[in-house]
């Protein structure tokens, strides 16, 4: 009995294991399989030519215009809501910015205080979901909502363009000059104003280079008061009035969103999808599963260990693009990591750091980052603007970002160039630490900490990084935390070297470089806190560029880079403002406290029967335009 | 009913409230104690804004006012507060929606874990040791270890992907349909512990003197096992099941995951990871409340399954 008791385990083992490991490769390996799947329940899942299924992300947190800050949650309110600007394809199929409720996007008017006026026409016709015209009212009513301290949004800060934002943000100063929690100014509100009901009239602080994207941004999308009264208007689609392409007819949380074409829209001729099913899901198993058996024609993610085979299995449905974004790895800038036998200090030893961690920075070979751990098509990065951002010229930001001509960006992170870089990077380590021939390591390099928030990609780039340095001798330990308790700790800057991401906002290179100002939220390398402050050691010389008054020498950070991002925000010359902003490129870069591992691309699977799909180098995804071939 | 067990249930709902209140002020200081914030992101939000927000949610004043505006809010309002995360939401939207899936899923899984692991049990039991009972015992050695994430992902990937039979959602376009395989993840592991509950405690029954007392004077077997035997061997079943209900009907997160449904699980760690406080109280509450309510009535149960013990 024992005997066959045991048989029966050791095969009921054997079959659980043969199961659990021939499932993936099965599943991948099975292309025809799936595609015959696709043909039997592409019928009854959608429906015909004029709907579509998709999954995006899961649940999003909401698709108020105003508050959403995330990419899905633009993706639907792109769909929801017609702004005076959008997104479209070219007849190349180039993307640009187009008018949309109004009925061109005409250029400013410069003032003699150095503010822009812009005058904006509805076109006809424009309506909201319940038939009500949409009237320029609307427009100031949403854009001193969404820039305001009530909703106190997210993305708030997109409004700090238009004149009037920072008045509505002021903060009443205390005796020494600090802020209160009390508002200054509780009833100001942006420059915006309805000259009639068809005619919209901004103010903008000072000329903006990427006005017109602002406008197709969901922020910038009108709502109407009363419907917004209603805190949970935006929960149901009862009570969710739009004026775009579509409106929300269905939401059943967690599962699925659905959106039937808007006969009120004004351009509803050109709209060729009649409903789109974006379903939600946060799991990329099942993302996977539903596309393969075709009732997904296009999942947004894919279990990374699959990557691989969905590359080699569906070559044509597997689509990598561009998303303009940088992973990174930033200093705390006032971390000490010079040798304990040093005699360095305040600037000097700050130069010192400098020079180490872009010798560091060196050391690691970001080709092996993206193919054996991204493994989704990243760009090695070797600046921090990142790829996509373009110059007035056209050409790429990142191409033209450093000082050599032989490569793009600040170093040459090209697999030829890893030798010549580490023998580099160890003389100049040399220079500071103790070199110890017979290993070919440092020896009293200090023990750092490299800081991650819990997942698998981003441990994996932390061993590597650890493994990489400990090849001169550095000792590095990872401390791993979860999401929110890792953005304090960042934040506050306890940690030493730790992982970090950036995803533009809009297509413009200002929106990383004006992070790093000392009073910015996102400045977690330390850039002007702490000992940082006060070390005057910084360079700025824009005489040459028609400022004739902004020469520092030997200035803390606020004294130069701070101002230098100032000057790029009211810089209304495109060539001279790009030129600005490679020179802060140039300044962060020069510190070494940010190290590029690489940009960020957008993986997703679109079925082959689907044909008038494009996406923004934001990652917003449009459907619109889409048909489906049986 | 006698007055003596009448007051033990009122002791008993008298603990039964004092243990929700213990669980809701700790879990309240927790979240306090905790670092992060709902307010924080990747991209962060201006000191200006991040105060704005407090205000508006209450965040502002001191811990301890804030804990007892959350008591009277939640006692004399029935008030769970917004969702800080999903704005326009509150709370009790939140969990009532999730709660319709996962009640709807984990009812119907817990009755069939309880049905077919009763009568597998005992069917185990009254053929001890033949082929039939090793059979049943090796298959529910295997589902009991094997975690629900493993055994989601083989019934996806047989009756999804290779035989195309079964959609791979359980929401509720895909229909009935989607609900078999949630269903069958979430009930395995359960229908597998009571059996294996149900055999051995029957086994302890088979071999006591009353049942050989009424075999001996002839009662018929079938008789001796529903009459005797099987009631008096639920009696440890009964103890897992007031448990095992309060987390099958609360959702589990990981067969949530694995098949989208739509339930209230996946709210137990997204509100954490999220600090959002009012939804982490509000999940914490009804999965204390559950658990409680449910060890009330399997205590209650008891008495009714067998007259011998006495509640005090």
């Amino acid at each position: 009995m024992k005997k066959i008791l045991s048989l029966l385990l050791a095969c009921a083992m054997v079959l659980s294991l043969a199961a659990c490991s021939g499932s993936p490769a099965a599943e991948s390996a099975n292309p025809n399989a799936s595609s015959a799947g696709t043909e039997s329940s592409a019928p009854s899942s959608n429906g015909g030519a004029s709907s579509i299924a998709v999954c995006i992300a899961s649940e999003p947190d909401t698709i108020d215009p105003a508050l959403n800050s995330a990419v899905d949650g633009a993706t639907l309110v792109s769909h929801l809501f017609s702004g005076l600007a959008k997104w479209a394809q070219d007849d190349s199929g180039n993307l640009v910015i187009v008018a949309d409720a109004a009925t061109e996007l005409p250029e400013g008017v410069a003032n003699a205080d150095g503010t822009v006026t812009y005058t904006y026409t509805l076109k006809d016709g424009v309506t909201w979901s319940d038939g009500q015209a949409v009237t320029a009212n609307d427009f100031v009513f949403a854009w001193n909502r969404a820039a305001g301290t009530d909703l106190a949004a997210d993305y708030g800060y997109m409004f700090e363009v238009v004149d009037g934002y920072a008045a509505i943000w002021e903060m009443v100063k205390d005796e020494q000059g600090n802020d209160t929690d009390e508002f200054a100014n509780p009833d100001a509100t942006l420059n915006v104003k309805a000259i009639d009901d068809k005619t919209l009239e901004v103010t903008l602080a000072n000329a903006v280079a990427y006005w017109d994207e602002l406008l197709a941004f969901p922020a910038y999308f009108p709502v109407r008061e009363d419907v917004v009264s209603d805190e949970a208007w935006a929960t149901d689609p009862s009570t969710y009035v739009s004026n775009g392409p579509y409106t929300m007819t269905g939401w059943d949380h967690n599962s699925v969103i659905t959106l039937e074409k808007n006969e009120h829209y004004h351009d509803a001729d050109s709209i060729l999808m009649d409903k789109i099913e974006f379903y939600l899901s946060d799991d990329q198993n099942n993302m996977l599963t539903n596309f393969q058996n075709g009732s997904w024609l296009l999942i947004d993610d894919v279990p990374t260990n699959e990557i691989a085979n969905l590359k080699a299995n569906y070559p044509d449905e597997f689509v990598v693009a561009g998303q303009i974004g940088t992973y990174y790895a930033c200093w705390n800038v006032n971390e000490n990591i010079l040798p304990a036998s040093s005699t360095l200090t305040g600037v000097e030893a700050e130069k010192a750091k400098a020079e180490i961690r872009n010798a560091m920075a060196l050391l690691l070979d970001r080709n092996y980052i993206v193919e054996e751990i991204g493994q989704a098509g990243q760009v090695p990065a070797s600046s921090f603007v990142a790829m996509g951002m373009t110059n007035p010229d056209g050409t790429q930001f990142y191409q033209t970002a450093g000082t050599s001509s032989d490569y793009d960006g600040y170093y040459d992170v090209s697999v030829d160039a890893l030798e010549d870089n580490f023998a580099a990077a160890v003389e100049v380590l040399k220079k500071y630490y103790t070199y110890d021939e017979a290993t070919g390591k440092f020896t009293d390099i200090p023990a750092l900490t490299y800081l991650y928030n819990t997942s698998e990609g981003h441990k994996a780039i932390g061993e590597y990084i650890q493994a990489a340095l400990s090849g001169v001798g550095v000792n590095m330990t990872l401390e791993n935390q979860e999401w929110n308790t890792f953005l304090n700790t960042r934040k506050n800057g306890d940690y030493s070297m730790a992982r970090n991401g950036w995803l533009a906002d809009y297509n413009d290179p200002i929106c990383f470089l004006d992070m790093w100002v000392t009073a910015s939220g996102n400045n977690d390398i330390q850039y002007g806190k702490g000992d940082h402050k006060d070390l005057a050691m910084y360079n700025l010389d824009l005489t040459g560029l028609g400022y004739e008054d902004i020469k520092v020498e030997n200035g803390t950070w606020a004294q130069t880079y701070d101002v230098l991002i100032a000057t790029i925000k009211s810089c209304a010359d495109d060539d001279t403002r790009y030129e600005l902003m490679h020179m802060a490129e140039d300044m962060l870069m020069s510190t070494g406290c940010i190290v590029p591992l690489y940009f960020y691309t957008d993986i997703y699977m679109l079925n082959s029967s689907v044909d008038g799909f494009f996406s923004n180098p934001l990652g917003y995804k449009y459907f619109m335009y889409c048909t489906v071939s049986e | 009913m006698n007055t003596k067990t009448l007051a033990y249930i009122l002791k008993r709902i008298g603990l039964a409230i004092l243990t929700v209140w213990v669980v809701v002020t700790v879990t309240f200081f927790v979240c306090q104690a905790v670092p992060g914030s709902p307010f924080v992101g990747e991209k962060a939000t201006s000191p200006a804004v991040t105060a704005a927000l407090e205000a508006k949610y209450g965040m502002d004043k001191p811990v301890l006012e804030q804990y007892i505006t959350y008591l009277g809010d939640i006692i004399l309002r029935h008030d769970f507060g917004p969702s800080i995360k999903l704005r326009g939401r509150t709370v009790a939207s939140v969990i009532v929606e999730g709660m319709k899936t996962s009640v709807k899923l984990g009812l119907i899984a817990a009755g069939i874990a309880l049905v077919t692991g009763v009568v597998l049990g005992a069917v185990a039991a009254l053929r001890r040791n033949k082929i039939i009972d090793r059979v049943i015992m090796v298959i529910t050695t295997a589902f009991v270890s094997m975690p629900s994430f493993i055994m989601g992902s083989l019934l996806m990937v047989v009756f999804v992907v290779k035989l195309s039979l079964l959609p791979a959602n359980g929401s509720a376009q895909s229909g009935p349909a989607g609900l078999v395989l949630p269903v069958i993840t979430l009930a395995l592991y359960p229908a597998a512990y009571i059996t294996r509950l149900t055999r051995s405690s029957m086994l302890d029954v088979l071999g006591q003197d009353y049942i050989r007392t009424a075999r001996a004077k002839g009662v018929s077997g079938w008789r001796v096992i529903f009459g005797h035997a099987l009631k008096n061997s639920l009696i440890p079943v009964i103890t897992y099941v007031g448990p095992m209900l309060a987390y099958i009907v609360t959702g589990s997160l990981v067969v949530e995951q694995i098949f989208a449904v739509p339930g209230i699980g996946r709210y137990f760690v997204s509100s954490i990871t999220g600090r959002d406080y009012p939804l982490i109280m509000g999940t914490t509450i009804v999965l204390a409340v559950l658990i409680v309510v449910m060890n009330l009535v399997s205590d209650i149960l008891y008495k009714v399954v067998d007259p011998r013990i006495t509640l005090e």
